[in-house]
């Protein structure tokens, strides 16, 4: 590197430009609000460690309402399935024998009797013949779109019961040739 | 209130280093006024956190990363300026403050150079920073700055005849 010294110092007495003086004021005036918004952050931060803080009570509790609530729900269903369980086993004594009035009446007053079911059909569409299942004999396809409804009603209390839904059913025709 | 201790602080540090490294922005930004807007946001950073200024690669470090990006951020504009500092010959804004023809001649010779080798120069001269500073700067080995440091002024004593 000796061989450069003297280069190096001719470098060296090279002075670079200066910033303007402006730089220094904007710098100035940025540091400043800066500093401010510093001060602002920070206030905040510490606001908002509290409100963390709240917020992961609330959440706490939260979640223990929530979990009490479950336990609650699961206890109740098992009850019901047990209850139901328990009319699934009487109900045969029920259907032959007369309820006993007063604390067996409620479930006498809740069994439903069938009354009787439609079966509507509002579409059919002949689809052809078709070889079904690998069978040598053609099959006439048939397909009927239905509208289904059951009805039970319970003749203590008059009240009725009725299900309805849409069906599709597909009828195959065996074809018999002359 | 101000605190003035601080407020001198920054200040005196900035008037330190405020040439060196408006001089090393302009290693990619030929605008005098671009590159004390680079400098201004690097400096800003660096001093609000709190790092050490002895720690100086790191402030060369954010001014580099500041001014490619604004390079890639308005690379339209770059080649605008590119066009007309290669038409106005580099006379707009000069990079220092010249006395004499000899300066003059050794401030192109240095603006010649190819630019890996011109801002290991700019650093090592104008900011005094060291190979390892410089190459934790740069990102580049400490013996790669070495080198290139080395070329440089091998190619600015074939070139710079004092007058």
């Amino acid at each position: 590197m000796n061989d450069f010294r003297e280069l190096e110092n001719e470098l060296r007495k090279l002075r670079p430009a200066r910033p303007s003086p402006a730089l220094f004021e904007r710098i100035g005036e940025a540091l400043k609000e800066s500093r401010a918004a510093t001060a602002a952050d920070s206030s905040l931060e510490r606001q908002g460690f509290g409100k963390a803080r709240h917020n992961w009570w609330s959440l706490g509790f939260g979640l223990a309402a929530a979990a009490v609530l479950i336990l609650f729900a699961v206890v109740t269903i098992e009850r019901r399935q047990e209850h139901r369980q328990t009319t699934a086993q009487n109900s045969p004594a029920s259907e032959t024998q007369r309820a006993p009035a007063g604390k067996g009446s409620s479930m006498s007053r809740s069994r439903f009797v069938p009354a009787g079911g439609t079966n509507v059909v509002f579409n059919a569409r002949d689809e052809g013949l078709h070889f079904a299942g690998g069978s040598e004999r053609p099959v006439r396809q048939v397909r009927y779109n239905t509208q289904q409804t059951w009805r039970w009603r319970n003749p203590e209390t008059g009240a009725s019961l009725r299900v309805s839904y849409p069906s599709e059913e597909i009828v195959l025709i065996p074809v018999s040739g002359q | 209130m101000e605190p003035i201790a601080s407020h001198e602080n920054w200040r005196n540090c900035f008037s330190e280093v405020a040439p060196g490294l408006l001089l090393f922005a302009r290693q990619w930004v030929q605008s005098a006024a671009d590159a004390e807007d680079i400098v201004q946001d690097a400096f800003i950073k660096f001093w609000r956190r709190n790092h050490d200024i002895h720690n100086r690669g790191l402030l060369y470090a954010a001014v580099r990363s500041l001014s490619l990006d604004f390079i890639r951020r308005d690379a339209r504009r770059a080649r605008r300026e590119a066009t007309a500092m290669a038409e106005a010959e580099h006379a707009v804004e000069p990079h220092f403050e010249l006395q004499d023809d000899t300066q003059s001649a050794l401030a192109a010779a240095v603006e010649s150079l190819p630019r890996d080798q011109r801002e290991v120069l700019v650093l090592k001269i104008w900011n005094d920073l060291t190979f390892s500073e410089i190459a934790g700067a740069l990102g580049i080995s400490q013996n790669t700055a070495a080198s290139r440091y080395r070329y440089a002024l091998n190619n600015l004593k074939k070139t710079f005849q004092p007058q």
